[in-house]
């Protein structure tokens, strides 16, 4: 009842209180209350539980049942006797047993709680027994881990039991008392075994020292051996100059250039360092593959040496006096002019040694190279000269083929040589007012690339893809420009002889390009003469090559007539400098009814590009020396074929054909622009198109 | 396909630069989708051009240049010619078929080779032209032999030789709705064919009309261009304008060069030839404008009906030259 009461009161004091903590407390101070006051009501059955008995409860149970069991039986009795139910003696025992049944229940209480109590009381027991039972787990694995702890110092090696040490009866003989200390080590091992330590320290430290000392007294000695041998040689030198200079006269019998060679080797030290590497690379060339090459030195030699002995003070001179010049152009602009031109002297200054290649060519000519150092530009120049094997007959057209100032032109293809490949060289020609260098060639040389290569200098190219050979090496280029040389030398000898029969209106044609041609050609070269790049490039009939970029003024040109009847085909040529690698290139114009050219005219066009294209099938045999002629006796060919076949498409208005059909054609017109049949087909004998 | 190569093959920059200076550009044609050209060079080469590239705001010098180079045939292309997937062209006695797919992505392989049995002599006889005909699906080809060979495209077989011609064809037109041919030759004859029985109709001497009639040029028929009742048709004898149905020549173009193309473009026809110029016609006889191009003579015309409208030119030089407007030259492509 009161439990209820406390229940239904408990939302209130939640209300009142304003907090379920307080609540809580509230409820909790209420159960104790009550609780308290019951306890104050009735007697403390717990209280009581201490003082009894189990067995003195077990034992009134016994009796209480008996007597229960007692009463029952009386009750049964009396019921069966005919006792009403509320009589006396019924009710008496009732109440009787009523008292007993409160006993047993009270037992029956006692007994429960003093389970409880007893289940509680084995709980605490185990829990205790549990907590004792970790520690004693934490115990024995601590015990474990020191044990192994132990295990791993005593299995410790010091480094020192590898030391092979001085048994202890030696030790304590030899060793000094500070370091035996025997009072001490005699009893402890461990001071033992350090104090024998300390005394291998001490007796290695000892024969170190003795080592270092016969190795210094070893060393004096073999120095001292070393300036007593030095002494000997010195003194062998002037014996052996004076054997030398006896051996001369002797050498000079037997002509062994011993000394010659020597000499040389001699004052190409005084070379400039390109010109050297030249010299070193061209003389091993030669005795390894050109027997026909030579190379010697010139110049003055003493020159060289006094130029070459004082280097640093020179430029110290240069310096100042530059900076002197500097002020003196500040004060005084008078004499400005004068200053200059001495200071392009020394900016141009060749090195006094110079070094000339002769290449000798199987027919006897040769070409000499001469190469040149411009100390402060720091670039090689190279001048030529030709020197036939026999007497050139003067051809007025071949002039310009071995002009010594032309005649290296483009070895390379557009290697002009005529400004200085050093890009730093035109910031030293700002200082002084030099615009070009191509006024100073015909006095210093020309500044090819390919001698800079052979000299061993690299300089950057204006434009990237023109530098493709990698290698700056010389010995790389010297074997290919040697040959370029001496093809570009024979090319030009070849061209010349070609010059004097064309001037004479001949064309040559060799055995072996007999079969390019029909035996039987009408055309015939009226004309051969040299013209000027200004007269190329104002002919009409050659703008379409000025435009296409195909015409330098390093080209050669050259006009030819051909002439057959009242017809005049003008060829303009282009030739390269690199011809015959380079195809000459022909523009045609012909003069008949009117003129034509071939801009205008597809066959002339056609004609142009049977020289121009194809000339594989025109070289003859390798270099290809007849390229140019075997053009010439092509046009000639194809200008038969234009004026036979273009007289008989224009028949019938024009009367009599000037020119009869001679040659055999297939077809005389083919395709949509009514091409001539150009191409020659030799056995046969036919003309055909391509 | 083993003689697909890279133009440039063992010859030094001057050589190129030599053979491009006396290159002649033949024929031209179209990508079905319109935007490529292919040109074929008298070296035998065919040049892929990407119109787009050429034509886009952004186009630089690159862009003009071919994106695809290959030689084709030994001898010189003078006929190039597109079906709807494949580019066709000629060279002497042969054609070929090249996929524009594979061309597109810079792929010059070689598809299909046809030997055309031309008459056997000393040279093989080349081809000049080739038209198609949708109307039977068959190729029309014209060259050396005099003859023209009709082939079915199906099945690649030539079904019959039209005879006739005493020189050889220079150029042929199709009138699709009549089921005729029209050929023009070197004899001076634009004869016309029922191309369904192979007989000719017609045989019209060109250079026999007073009015046409040009002796110091030739009497060869040079080009040949059909619309509706009206033929074209030029070369020695003078350009001019016939009507079929009368077989009469109605307008002479007062034009000095040969004519080597001419075509109908809306009310204007259009020539090239010598001369170097295009010439633009009246259909009443009068030359409208006369406009320069850069080969100094012209032998190819084309026109691009498709996404990318432009006329290209080609002639005696390695340029190509592209018009966006009728009336001037916007730039040039070269090979």
């Amino acid at each position: 009842m009161a439990s209820e009461a406390l229940k239904k009161r408990k939302p209130k004091v939640i209300r009142n209180e304003g907090g379920t903590p307080e609540g809580k407390r509230g409820r909790g101070e209420g159960e104790q209350v009550t609780r308290r006051s019951f306890d104050s009501r009735v007697y403390n059955e717990e209280g009581e539980l201490e003082g009894r008995d189990p067995k003195q409860d077990y034992q009134q149970y016994k009796d209480t049942c008996a007597a229960l069991a007692k009463l029952m039986a009386e009750i049964q009795e009396l019921k069966s006797n005919g006792a009403k139910d509320g009589s006396v003696e019924i009710e008496e025992r009732r109440r009787q047993s009523c008292v007993h049944f409160m006993m047993l229940k009270k037992l029956n209480r006692l007994a429960h709680m003093r389970l409880k109590r007893g289940r509680d009381q084995t709980h605490e027991t185990k829990q205790k027994v549990d907590v004792l039972h970790l520690q004693l787990q934490n115990l024995l694995y601590e015990v474990m881990h020191l044990q192994k702890e132990i295990g791993k110092c005593l299995e410790f090696k010091s480094q020192h039991e590898e030391i092979e040490l001085v048994s202890t009866e030696d030790f304590f003989t030899e060793a000094p008392a500070e370091i035996s200390r025997p009072h001490i080590t005699k009893e402890d091992p461990h001071q033992l075994t350090l104090a024998r330590l300390d005394w291998e320290l001490e007796q290695r430290k000892r024969s170190l020292a003795q080592q270092y000392k016969t190795s210094l007294a070893s060393k004096e000695k073999i120095e001292k051996g070393i300036e007593v041998k030095k002494e000997y040689l010195s003194s062998l030198l002037p014996g052996l100059q004076s054997i030398m200079q006896a051996s001369l006269p002797l050498q000079e019998y037997l002509s062994m250039p011993f000394e010659h060679v020597q000499k040389q080797a001699e004052v190409a030290h005084h070379l400039p360092p390109p010109l050297y590497v030249l010299l070193v690379q061209a003389n091993a060339y030669g005795q390894a593959s050109d027997k026909n090459l030579s190379v010697f030195i010139s110049g003055d030699v003493d020159e060289a040496k006094a130029l070459s002995k004082p280097p640093e003070d020179s430029q110290d001179d240069e310096s100042d006096s530059d900076l002197e010049e500097e002020q003196n152009t500040k004060r005084r602009r008078a004499t400005l002019g004068g200053q200059l031109d001495d200071k392009r002297k020394e900016m141009l200054k060749r090195h006094p040694l110079s070094l000339c290649i002769d290449l000798k060519c199987k027919d006897g000519s040769v070409l000499h190279l001469f190469f040149y150092f411009l100390m402060n530009l720091n670039i090689l120049t190279v001048k030529t000269k030709v020197s036939p094997s026999s007497q050139l007959c003067g051809a007025v057209s071949a002039g310009e083929l071995l002009n010594p100032e032309t005649l290296l032109n483009c070895l390379y293809a557009s290697d002009h040589g005529r400004e200085t490949p050093n890009p730093a060289n035109r910031y030293q020609f700002d200082k002084v007012g030099i615009a070009t260098f191509a006024d100073y060639i015909s006095d210093l040389g020309h500044p090819y690339r390919w001698v800079q290569r052979l000299g061993g200098l690299q300089f950057p190219c204006d434009s990237p893809e023109s530098a493709v050979t990698g290698s700056a090496l010389s010995a790389n280029h010297m074997e290919s420009t040697m040959k370029l040389l001496r093809g570009r030398l024979q090319a030009r000898l070849a061209l010349h002889k070609q010059f004097i029969s064309l001037e004479h209106s001949m064309i040559p044609v060799s055995a072996e390009c007999q079969d390019l041609f029909p035996a039987k050609v009408l055309s015939r070269l009226a004309r051969w003469t040299t013209i000027t790049f200004q007269e190329f490039v104002e002919l009409p009939m050659v703008q379409h090559v000025v435009k296409a970029g195909l015409a330098h003024e390093t080209d050669l040109f050259f006009m030819a007539v051909l002439e057959r009847g009242t017809a005049r085909l003008q060829a303009a040529i282009v030739l390269n400098p690199r011809y015959p690698d380079a195809t000459p290139l022909y523009s045609l114009s012909l003069l008949w009814k009117g003129e034509r050219s071939g801009r205008t005219d597809d066959n002339l066009r056609a004609m142009e590009s049977e020289v121009n294209v194809f000339r594989m099938e025109l070289q003859g045999p390798r270099p290809g020396h007849q390229l140019l002629t075997n053009q010439l006796q092509r046009l000639c060919m194809c200008l038969d074929v234009y004026l036979e076949t273009e007289s008989q498409v224009c028949d019938g208005v024009e009367g009599p054909r000037e020119f009869p059909r001679e040659k055999m054609c297939l077809r005389t017109a083919r395709g949509p622009n009514r091409l001539k049949p150009f191409k020659y087909n030799h056995p046969q004998g036919f003309f055909s198109h391509r | 396909g083993s003689r697909v190569r890279l133009c440039v093959v063992k010859m030094g920059p001057v050589e190129v630069q030599f053979s491009l200076l006396h290159m002649s550009v033949y024929s031209q044609s179209f990508s079905p989708c319109g935007r490529f050209l292919a040109a074929g060079n008298n070296y035998g080469e065919i040049s892929v051009f990407s119109l787009s590239a050429a034509l886009s705001p952004d186009a630089s010098e690159a862009s003009q240049k071919p994106i695809l180079t290959f030689t084709a045939h030994d001898g010189p292309v003078f006929s190039l010619l597109s079906t709807d997937s494949h580019l066709l062209s000629a060279g002497n006695g042969e054609i070929s078929a090249w996929s524009w797919v594979e061309l597109i992505k810079r792929v010059g392989v070689e598809h299909l080779k046809i030997d055309v049995s031309l008459r056997t002599s000393l040279e093989i006889p080349e081809i000049n032209t080739m038209v198609l005909s949708l109307k039977d699906n068959s190729l029309f080809v014209g060259g050396g032999d005099n003859n023209i060979h009709m082939m079915d495209l199906e099945t690649g077989v030539f079904k019959s030789t039209l005879q006739g011609h005493s020189d050889y064809i220079h150029c042929l037109a199709v009138r699709e709705r009549e089921g005729e041919l029209l050929s023009g030759a070197e004899d001076g004859a634009v004869r016309i064919w029922d191309s369904r029985t192979g007989r000719s109709v017609h045989c019209v001497e060109i250079y026999k009309y007073e009015e046409c009639s040009r002796p110091q040029f030739g009497k060869w028929i040079g080009c040949l261009a059909t619309d509706s009742d009206w033929m074209l048709c030029g070369g020695g004898p003078s350009l001019s304008l016939w009507h079929l149905r009368s077989l009469s020549p109605t307008s002479v173009f007062p034009i000095l060069g040969c004519q080597r193309q001419a075509a109908f473009y809306q009310d204007l026809i259009l020539s090239v030839g010598e001369g170097g110029s295009l010439n633009h016609c009246l259909l009443s006889g009068e030359v409208k404008a006369q406009i320069p191009c850069t080969p100094p003579c012209l032998n190819t015309l084309a026109l691009n009906g498709t996404e990318q409208r432009v006329l290209t030119l080609g002639g005696s030089s390695d340029q190509i030259d592209v018009f966006t407007n009728l009336s001037y030259r916007a730039f040039s492509l070269s090979f």
